[in-house]
C-alpha cells in the first residue's frame, strides 16, 4: 500500500504542470496492476475475479490511450446501445474510484472545491469534475448520461460538456412507469441511436442490439443463480472485488467478456466448500480502501459479502422483440429510479433469499438519495428480524470517513451477530 | 370558490393555479427551523437543509387552525424525494403526491406531465371526496387564469438604488431579501426558485401547443425560467446579457447539502465577468451574523469599484488646528484590537486583548487603553470606526466596515505588492483577493463550523496537552509525517487521540494538525485565485508551525506583519482617516 501511495504522490506532483506525465504513470501503473492480478495476486481469490480485474482495468486503460473510442457515461448509461457503435463506457463514478485507488482522489476533489464546486457534493463528481479538468484524462469523442439515480448526473455532465467541449446526450428518465413515459425515453434512445449515427459514420444494427441483450439477460441469470450459490459457499471476496462487479453488471454488461465472467463465476461457485460463517449483504457502495473494514471482509472465511444491491438493480428479461421498449423500461424501473420504498423491498427480498445474518448499509458522504432512505430501511429491517448497521463515511475520499467510529461500530455489529448465533 | 383547504407546495413547476381554481389554497413552505433534531433522526443530517426544514415544521404545519390537509412536492431534487417517503410513513392520514417532472420542456413532455397532473388530481380527489369534479378542471384553470389576468396590476417601480443586484442560486429564506431592503440594495432580478413571479395567464396557455388547456399548461409550466434539473439549464446565463448596463454583482444563494447550483456558481465563476457573491444558508435562521459580514462586504466591493461613498453614519470631525486621531477597533470572536493612528498615518498605539463574554465591554476597554498608551483623551479621537464580529455592537463607533475590507485596506498600507490575504482568526477564516490599488476584488470565508480556525488549532492543544503558544515551535521539530485527514474538529480531535494512542510524537502530530489547515487555507485560496504576494494575517500567523507547512505546501515566502493580529484594526483606523478627510 505504502507503494502505491509513494506512486501516487509521484502522479500529483506532475499533474498541474504535466498532466500527460501523470497520465503515463497512471498507465504504466494499470499495466503492473493487471500483470499482478494476473500472476501475483493471492491465491485465495477466486479464478474469476482474476477475469473481472482483466476486464475493469483494461476498460480504464482503453479509456486512457483510445479516447476516440471511448465516451463517458454515468453508470446506469444504455451501454448496450454505444456498444453497437463500438465504443467502451467509462463511468464518472468507475473512474473517480480509480483515483482513490491510486490515492490522488484528494488532489481532484480538493481542485473541485476550489473551483468552487460544492464540499458537500457527492465525492464521485468531485473526484471526476477534478479530473476532468485537470488534463490528466484525455477528452473522449462523446459522452451520454441519465439523469437516473441522483441529481449531480445531469450536473456534472453538463459542466463538461461546456468546459471540456465533449458532445453530449442527456436522457431524461421518468420516475414513473407509464406507456407514455416508456414513449418518452424510448424516443430520446432513437435520437442517441441517430445523433451516434451521425458522430460515428456507422450504421445502427437492431440485430446486434439483439444479441448485447441476450448476453445481458443471460449473464444477468447466470449472476442470480452464482448468488444462490453463494449463499452456502464458501465464495472469498474484496470490497474491491465487490465494486469491480458493477464493471460486469452494468458498464459491459452485454459484451462476450461479461457474459464469459458470470459464467465464470457461477461455475466456480458451485465447486467451493460449505460456508460456516456470517453472511453480509451490502447496501450502497462499498469504501474499499478503508483498512478496518477490508481487515475484517477481505478474503474472509468468516464474514461472507454476499453482494450488494447496486449490482442487482434491474435484473427482469430484456424483451428481445422490442429492444428499445425494453431498454427504456429498464431505465424507468431501475429501483434508484423509484420510490426508496421499492430498494428496501427488494434489499430485504433478498437478503431474505440469500439467507443473510446481517446488512450494512455504507451512507456515502454526499448522497442524499441514499442517506436520505438510510432510517427508512433500518426500520424495515429491524421490523423484518434483520439487524442492520449503517455506516457513515466516505466511498472514495480517506478524508471523509472517521475511522475510529467506523471500526468501533463495525466492532460492536459483528459481537452482536456473534451474540445472536443468527445463522 | 375556496373550499377552506390549504395544500403545502415547494417548487415552482408545481400546477398552483390548477390547485387554486379547483378552490385549494396553496401555500408555499419557506419556513425555517431553529435545528433539526427530528428531521436528523428521520432523514439523515446530510440531506438538504431545507427538506430537513420542510420536516422539521411539519408537526405544527399539520396542526391548529391553519393546518395543511397535505403537501404536493415534485421530483425536483434527491433530498425531496426522500422527503416524500419520510413524510409518507410519518403522517399516513395526510395527503402526499410526488410529482414527476420532465427535464425536457417540448411538447412530448407538456404532456408527459399533463398524465401526470391528471394522475394526481385523480388520486387527490378520491383522498378528499366532494371537494372536486376532476373532469371540471381544465374550464375551472382557463376561469381562473383569466380572473387572474384581470387582477394583474402594473409592478411598482422601485425607487433608485445605488447598487443593483440580481439572485440567483437555490430557493432564499425570508431574512436574505430583508437583509438587502435595509441596505437600500435594488435586485433587478431573483430567479431563485422561490423568488420568481409566475405568468401563467390564459393566452400563454393555448398559444403554442395545439393540445387540450391542461397540456398547454402544463407545457407552460415546464418552459418557466429552468431551474438546474432542466436540461435547458444551460441557458441559464444568457438571462444576465441583458442587464449588463445596469448589474452591480450576483448575490448566488446556495443551500447547505444542497449541492446543485454550485455547478453554476462554478460555471459563473469561470465564464461572467460581473462581481459574484456565494452566501450558503442552513434554513436555520441562525445565519444572519456571518451573513451581515459577507453581504456588507461584498457590497463594499461593489461601491468601491463604482466609487460610490461608504454607508455614512455619525461621521466625527476635525478639530481646527488640533491634531486629529483616528482610532480602528476590531472586535474579534477570541481577541478585541486597536490601532491609534494620527494624520500622518503614524501609529501611535495598539492593543491586543481577549473579547472575552461581552464584546461591547472589551471594546470600552481597549478604547480607554489604547487612549492611555498614546496619552490622550477619548475626547481627543476625531473618528472612531468598528470592524469584525462584533462591529455592530460597539456603541461608541462612527461607523462599522467589515472586517474584510480593513483587512484589505490595512494589509494593501503595510504592503501594497501584497495581492492575496490569508485571515485566520479564532472562528473565522477568510482568503481575500486585492487589485493594485487595495481593493477588494473577491473574497470567500469558511462556512459557520470551526474547521481551519483559530479554535481548531486550540481543541488540538488542549488533545495534545500543549501550550497553544508552544504548538508552532514543537511543530518545527517533527522528523516523521502523521496525517490528520478530518478537518471535523470533532472528529479530527478523536484522531489526535488515536495518534497518541499510537505514541506517536507530539511535534509529529503537531505538524499534521497544522498540514491540516493548511490544506484547508490553499483551498480557500484557490477559491479566490492565488496571486502574489501573499500576506498572512490573524492570530494564527503567530503560528510558525502553519506558516512553515503553508509556504512549504505553496512554494512561496509569506509576508507576515510585525504584529499579524491588528491588520483589521489598521484598516478601520485608515478607513476612519479618509472618512475626516473626506467629510
Amino acid at each position: 500500500m505504502g507503494v502505491v501511495k509513494t506512486y501516487g504522490n509521484i502522479i500529483k506532483h506532475f499533474q498541474p504542470a504535466h498532466p500527460e506525465v501523470s497520465r503515463r504513470m497512471i498507465t504504466a501503473g494499470l499495466f503492473l496492476e493487471r500483470f499482478r492480478a494476473r500472476h501475483l495476486s493471492d491465491q485465495r481469490i477466486p479464478k474469476a475475479y482474476v477475469e473481472l480485474n482483466t476486464l475493469a482495468v483494461g476498460q480504464i486503460l482503453h479509456g486512457l490511450k483510445h479516447p476516440e473510442t471511448t465516451a463517458w457515461t454515468n453508470l446506469f448509461t444504455p451501454v448496450e446501445i454505444l456498444q453497437c457503435f463500438d465504443l467502451f463506457c467509462l463511468s464518472a463514478e468507475a473512474l473517480s474510484s480509480f483515483w482513490s485507488g491510486f490515492f490522488i482522489e484528494d488532489r481532484f476533489i480538493d481542485d473541485a472545491e476550489a473551483a468552487g464546486f460544492a464540499p458537500t457534493l457527492c465525492s464521485y463528481h468531485k473526484c471526476f469534475l477534478g479530473s476532468a479538468l485537470s488534463g490528466v484524462m484525455r477528452t473522449p469523442s462523446f459522452a451520454v448520461t441519465t439523469s437516473t439515480v441522483c441529481d449531480a448526473n445531469f450536473n456534472t455532465f453538463r459542466f463538461i460538456e461546456k468546459h471540456c467541449r465533449i458532445p453530449t446526450v442527456f436522457l431524461d428518465i421518468p420516475a414513473v412507469s407509464t406507456p407514455e413515459s416508456i414513449q418518452y425515453v424510448s424516443a430520446q434512445l432513437k435520437e442517441l441511436i441517430h445523433t451516434l449515427e451521425e458522430h460515428t459514420g456507422k450504421s445502427f444494427d437492431v440485430d446486434r442490439l439483439r444479441e448485447i441483450l441476450q448476453r445481458e439477460n443471460q449473464s444477468k441469470d447466470l449472476y442470480l443463480r452464482y448468488l444462490l450459490e453463494k449463499a452456502e459457499k464458501t465464495y472469498p471476496t474484496t470490497l474491491t472485488l465487490q465494486m469491480y462487479e458493477l464493471f460486469a453488471t452494468h458498464l459491459a454488461i452485454g459484451s462476450v467478456e461479461a457474459l464469459h465472467f458470470f459464467q465464470s463465476l457461477y461455475d466456480e461457485v458451485r465447486s467451493c466448500p460449505t460456508f460456516h460463517g456470517k453472511r453480509i449483504y451490502w447496501v450502497h457502495l462499498l469504501p474499499f480502501y478503508h483498512d478496518t473494514l477490508q481487515n475484517v471482509f477481505n478474503l474472509s472465511d468468516t464474514w461472507q459479502l454476499q453482494g450488494f444491491e447496486m449490482n442487482i438493480d434491474y435484473t427482469k428479461p430484456l424483451d428481445l422483440s422490442d429492444p428499445l421498449t425494453a431498454l427504456a423500461k429498464k431505465l424507468i424501473e431501475n429501483i434508484y429510479n423509484r420510490p426508496f420504498e421499492e430498494k428496501i423491498d427488494l434489499v430485504l427480498k433478498t437478503a431474505h433469499e440469500l439467507r443473510s445474518d446481517g446488512l450494512i448499509h455504507f451512507c456515502h458522504w454526499g448522497c442524499k438519495q441514499s442517506i436520505g432512505g438510510a432510517m427508512r430501511l433500518k426500520e424495515a429491517a429491524a421490523a423484518a428480524g434483520y439487524p442492520i448497521l449503517l455506516l457513515d463515511g466516505d466511498a472514495i475520499d480517506r478524508r471523509n470517513s472517521a475511522d475510529g467510529q467506523i471500526r468501533t461500530r463495525l466492532d460492536a455489529f459483528l459481537e452482536l451477530l456473534n451474540e445472536n448465533g443468527a445463522v | 370558490m375556496r373550499n377552506g383547504k390549504k395544500l403545502g407546495y415547494i417548487c415552482k413547476y408545481t400546477p398552483v393555479e390548477l390547485l387554486e381554481a379547483l378552490g385549494y389554497e396553496m401555500v408555499r413552505l419557506d419556513e425555517t427551523a431553529a435545528a433539526f433534531p427530528t428531521a436528523d433522526a428521520l432523514l439523515h443530517p446530510n440531506v438538504c437543509s431545507y427538506a430537513k426544514a420542510v420536516l422539521e415544521s411539519s408537526s405544527a404545519a399539520f396542526t391548529g387552525e391553519n393546518a395543511l390537509c397535505g403537501i404536493l412536492l415534485t421530483t425536483c431534487c434527491d433530498s425531496i424525494r426522500r422527503l416524500y417517503d419520510r413524510l409518507r410513513t410519518e403522517y399516513p392520514d395526510r395527503f402526499f403526491y410526488l410529482l414527476d417532472i420532465p427535464r425536457q420542456s417540448n411538447e412530448f413532455a407538456g404532456k408527459l406531465y399533463a398524465r401526470q397532473i391528471r394522475d394526481m388530481l385523480l388520486t387527490l380527489s378520491a383522498a378528499d371526496p366532494g371537494s372536486f369534479s376532476p373532469a371540471d378542471a381544465e374550464d375551472a384553470l382557463q376561469q381562473f387564469l383569466s380572473e387572474q389576468e384581470k387582477n394583474c396590476r402594473p409592478e411598482e417601480p422601485t425607487p433608485d438604488a445605488p447598487l443593483k443586484i440580481g439572485l440567483m442560486g437555490a430557493r432564499i429564506p425570508t431574512q436574505v431579501r430583508t437583509l438587502l431592503t435595509e441596505r437600500n440594495v435594488e435586485i433587478l432580478f431573483d430567479l431563485t426558485c422561490n423568488g420568481m413571479t409566475r405568468e401563467l395567464l390564459p393566452q400563454n396557455i393555448t398559444e403554442e401547443t395545439d393540445a387540450s388547456p391542461l397540456s398547454g399548461y402544463a407545457f407552460r409550466l415546464l418552459n418557466q425560467f429552468p431551474c438546474m434539473r432542466m436540461t435547458k439549464a444551460s441557458g441559464r446565463s444568457l438571462l444576465t446579457d441583458g442587464f449588463t448596463d445596469r448589474l452591480d454583482g450576483i448575490l448566488y444563494h446556495t443551500i447547505k447539502f444542497c449541492d446543485n447550483f454550485s455547478f453554476e456558481y462554478a460555471d459563473f465563476k469561470r465564464t461572467l465577468s460581473v462581481p459574484i457573491l456565494q452566501i450558503e444558508t442552513d434554513y436555520t435562521g441562525l445565519f444572519a451574523g456571518q451573513l451581515s459580514t459577507r453581504l456588507d462586504a461584498f457590497l463594499e466591493e461593489l461601491s468601491a469599484k463604482k466609487s460610490l461613498p461608504h454607508k455614512s453614519f455619525q461621521i466625527g470631525s476635525a478639530k481646527g488646528d488640533q491634531p486629529m486621531y483616528a482610532l480602528g477597533i476590531d472586535s474579534g470572536s477570541t481577541s478585541t484590537n486597536s490601532v491609534l493612528l494620527n494624520e500622518k498615518k503614524e501609529i501611535l498605539a495598539c492593543e491586543i486583548i481577549r473579547t472575552g463574554a461581552k464584546s461591547t465591554e472589551s471594546a470600552s476597554r481597549i478604547l480607554e487603553m489604547t487612549c492611555k498608551s498614546a496619552n490622550i483623551s477619548k475626547d481627543d479621537l476625531c473618528c472612531i470606526v468598528s470592524t469584525g464580529y462584533g462591529r455592530v455592537s460597539i456603541p461608541f463607533a462612527s461607523k462599522n466596515v467589515t472586517e474584510i475590507s480593513c483587512h484589505g485596506k490595512g494589509a494593501h498600507f503595510l504592503n501594497p505588492a501584497v495581492r492575496t490575504i490569508l485571515d485566520i482568526g479564532g472562528q473565522d477564516s477568510k482568503a481575500i483577493r486585492l487589485n493594485e490599488k487595495g481593493d477588494v476584488v473577491d473574497f470567500v470565508m469558511n462556512d459557520k463550523c470551526a474547521a481551519g480556525t483559530g479554535r481548531f488549532l486550540e481543541a488540538m492543544a488542549r488533545s495534545l496537552e500543549v501550550d497553544i503558544d508552544a504548538l508552532g515551535p514543537l511543530s518545527l521539530q517533527s522528523k516523521e509525517t502523521v496525517e490528520i485527514s478530518s478537518m471535523c474538529t470533532v472528529f479530527a480531535e478523536s484522531e489526535v487521540i488515536s495518534l497518541i494512542a499510537q505514541n506517536k510524537e507530539t511535534a509529529d502530530i503537531a505538524r499534521g494538525v497544522h498540514t491540516a489547515i493548511a490544506k484547508k487555507s490553499i483551498g480557500m485560496l484557490r477559491k479566490v485565485g492565488l496571486e502574489e504576494t501573499l500576506m498572512m494575517t490573524g492570530g494564527v500567523a503567530k503560528n510558525a508551525g502553519v506558516v512553515a507547512v503553508l509556504e512549504e505546501l505553496l512554494h512561496t515566502k509569506l509576508f507576515l506583519p510585525g504584529e499579524p493580529q491588528i491588520v483589521g484594526a489598521l484598516g478601520a483606523a485608515l478607513y476612519a482617516l479618509e472618512t475626516l478627510f473626506s467629510g
